[in-house]
């Protein structure tokens, strides 16, 4: 009954933002007003009421075992997008739903039973309790909803265990290296069993090796927890690797939503274009996305044998059809999906993808 | 008109008021007179219980255990010598008046401090009275004291309270106000309650600077009490005062002595109560 639901409901929506801003200043309200009746820029609302805009307009979607990424440099507003999320921030308009219910309608009691139970944070400043043991800082979350103590330890340490921390359980977060602490972090979020884990930019103070260790333990944990997640970063390497969907935020808006590799092929503006130029596509662009088609390798190739390419689907990323072509002794891979060739990977067509201009639309010599 | 009119004016109204309080007021001063001197009698009869060395070696082993072992030793013959000065009851006197009318201050100032931390309104109400506290010369509290409450213990710890009371207040609500951010968020982002937030996260941050009141508490006290030896407070206070109108300055010193020993021996040990805390506080 419970896996059936969990299946049925694969593509059902956890967290949804509506069109929600968040203005800041002594006159917001008055400017919230104005950007509803008379739909005023950030910059007009900064003039006008001199009230700063924190989110401006945005909407997203967070599906069910989906780990979304919100990628964005400092004062981009994502950190006041995610506490929109468990309203830690109130929005100025808009509506925000969890599990199909308005946030903004709950009040104190369900607001803090919804906290407590369906979504957990993870912060930057991991935020441990000085004064607690390791064991007691995972078991907070349970020890506040007034769990027994024996019952929440026994959770709280079978969670430190999850996240390798299994033999530090007496020890105080003083003496813990900077990824452990916030591995017990993770614990803590994890031992109250919320749907939805925010992640307010958790691994952006750690060295970048234990950054690396860290994102790849996270997506494994979350995925096979089947938890979803909110995965705020300014570090758009970080948001490819981690994330399901990635969205870009820049000025409180949301300038692009989509798969790292849609962002990365398609970037929808020069700034996102700015962010992908120094990113690495071998991983991120596949065969469909750089495949010439049939018609014009035949016209381009008079005479040649498709028959004698090898073949690769078209989720085949560059580094494996770098791969297929020097295998061959042909200089173009066949693209196939349902037996069909749909179209050819040529060495020209892998440059472009490696040098980052799209699709095979333009001109092949 | 003259000025002087108005001053002689107030000055009659003030003592009106005065003795129409005293007439009127005179159960309620009974019963606070009858609490101070009762919790005075019951703290300094259970320290009369033991003989000096007995305190001495308490105080040593309290010393070394909670700062290091010389200091104990040292603690621990400087009361010694307080008892062969001929000094022992006194020195028990003073200490029953420092601690009766410290734990009084506490036990006022400390909640009035945690409200003062959530609630600007009274903080900004609070910080003018507790500098005019402050400011005052500590013995103006003598007075109306002495008015209401008469000669005797009752009325030097009515005034060591009003004197000790203030850092209490004031290190409490800072401690309570600055909780650091990010704790209060997680609070919030976990479900708290409110009583939750404040026990659990604001309490525990709170900590190593209500102890700091403390201690500054209980020094205010000391200073008060010797000089509420005029009113006959009893114990060091009381000898020094009365030694200085005989001109006796052999007792005088001897007495004096005694309180800077008294009052090195708590310090240290409550600031190193203070330390731990904040060091649990890493």
């Amino acid at each position: 009954m419970n896996t059936m639901n969990t299946i049925n409901n694969a593509n059902e929506v956890l967290v949804e933002c509506q069109s929600v801003w968040k203005i800041f200043g002594a006159r917001s309200s008055a400017a919230a007003k104005a950007v509803s009746e008379r739909g005023l820029s950030k910059s007009q609302v900064l003039n006008e009421f001199n009230c700063v805009v924190g989110v401006s307009g945005a909407s997203l979607q967070v599906r069910r075992g989906e780990i979304f990424c919100i990628m964005g440099l400092s004062g981009s507003g994502k950190s006041t997008l995610i506490r929109l999320l468990n309203r830690l921030v109130e929005p100025s308009f808009g509506k925000i739903t969890v599990k199909g219910k308005d946030i903004a309608s709950l009040n104190a009691g369900e607001l803090r039973d919804m906290r407590a139970r369906n979504i957990g944070m993870v912060f930057q400043s991991v935020a441990l309790l000085p004064h607690r043991t390791v064991l007691e800082n995972a078991a907070f979350g349970l020890e506040v909803r007034g769990i027994a103590k024996d019952k929440r330890n026994e959770i709280a340490r079978a969670a430190l265990e999850k996240v390798g921390l299994g033999d530090w359980t007496t020890r105080y977060p003083d003496e813990l290296s900077g990824g452990m602490q916030q591995r017990v972090g993770l614990a803590r979020a994890l031992a109250a069993d919320p749907e939805i884990i925010l992640m307010d930019e958790p691994f952006s103070a750690l060295d970048p090796l234990i950054r690396r260790q860290l994102q790849d333990e996270f997506r494994q944990l979350t995925k096979s927890l089947g938890k979803s997640a909110v995965f705020i970063t300014h570090d758009l390497e970080e948001a490819i690797r981690i994330g399901d969907r990635i969205a870009i935020m820049k000025d409180g808006m949301i300038v692009q939503v989509g798969t790292a590799e849609q962002i990365v092929t398609k970037p929808a503006d020069g700034y996102v274009a700015d962010f992908v130029a120094g990113i690495s596509k071998i991983h991120l662009v596949r065969a469909h996305s750089v495949m010439q088609p049939v018609d014009e390798y035949k016209r381009l190739h008079p005479g040649a044998n498709l028959g004698v390419l090898l073949h690769a689907s078209p989720e085949a990323d560059i580094a494996e059809l770098i791969d297929l072509t020097m295998q061959s002794d042909r200089d173009a891979v066949a693209v196939v999906e349902n037996g069909a060739i749909i179209g050819v990977v040529t060495t020209r067509c892998l440059l472009r993808g490696v040098a980052g201009t799209s699709t095979a639309a333009v001109d092949v010599g | 008109m003259d000025i002087s009119v108005i001053t002689d004016t107030f000055d009659e109204w003030t003592d009106v008021i005065l003795s129409w309080i005293s007439d009127n007021g005179e159960g309620l001063f009974d019963f606070i007179r009858a609490v101070l001197e009762g919790t005075y009698d019951g703290i300094l009869w259970l320290l009369q219980l033991a003989p000096f060395y007995v305190i001495a070696i308490l105080a040593a082993a309290l010393g070394s255990r909670l700062v290091n072992i010389w200091f104990g030793a040292l603690a621990g013959l400087a009361l010694i010598l307080c008892a062969f000065m001929g000094l022992w009851a006194e020195t028990m006197s003073t200490l029953a008046l420092v601690m009766t009318a410290t734990v009084l201050a506490l036990f006022i100032g400390i909640p009035i401090g945690v409200v003062a931390g959530f609630s600007k309104a009274l903080d900004r109400v609070l910080e003018p009275v507790l500098d005019l506290i402050q400011t005052l010369p500590p013995y103006i509290y003598l007075l109306p004291a002495i008015a209401l409450l008469g000669y005797g213990p009752a009325t030097a710890l009515i005034a060591t309270v009003i004197v000790a009371m203030p850092p209490a207040i004031r290190l409490t609500s800072l401690g309570i106000r600055m909780t650091p951010r990010e704790f209060i968020e997680l609070g919030q982002a976990t479900g708290l309650t409110p009583w939750q937030m404040f026990a659990k996260i604001r309490l525990p941050f709170a900590i190593p600077s209500i102890m700091a009141g403390i201690n500054q508490s209980l020094m205010m006290a000391f200073g008060m009490v010797v000089i509420a030896g005029i009113v006959g407070s009893g114990g060091l206070g009381e000898t020094i005062y009365g030694s200085i109108r005989t001109l006796d300055i052999a007792t005088s010193i001897n007495a004096a002595i005694a309180i800077v020993i008294l009052t090195m021996v708590l310090d240290r040990l409550t600031q190193s109560a203070v330390d731990r805390a904040k060091e649990t506080d890493r």
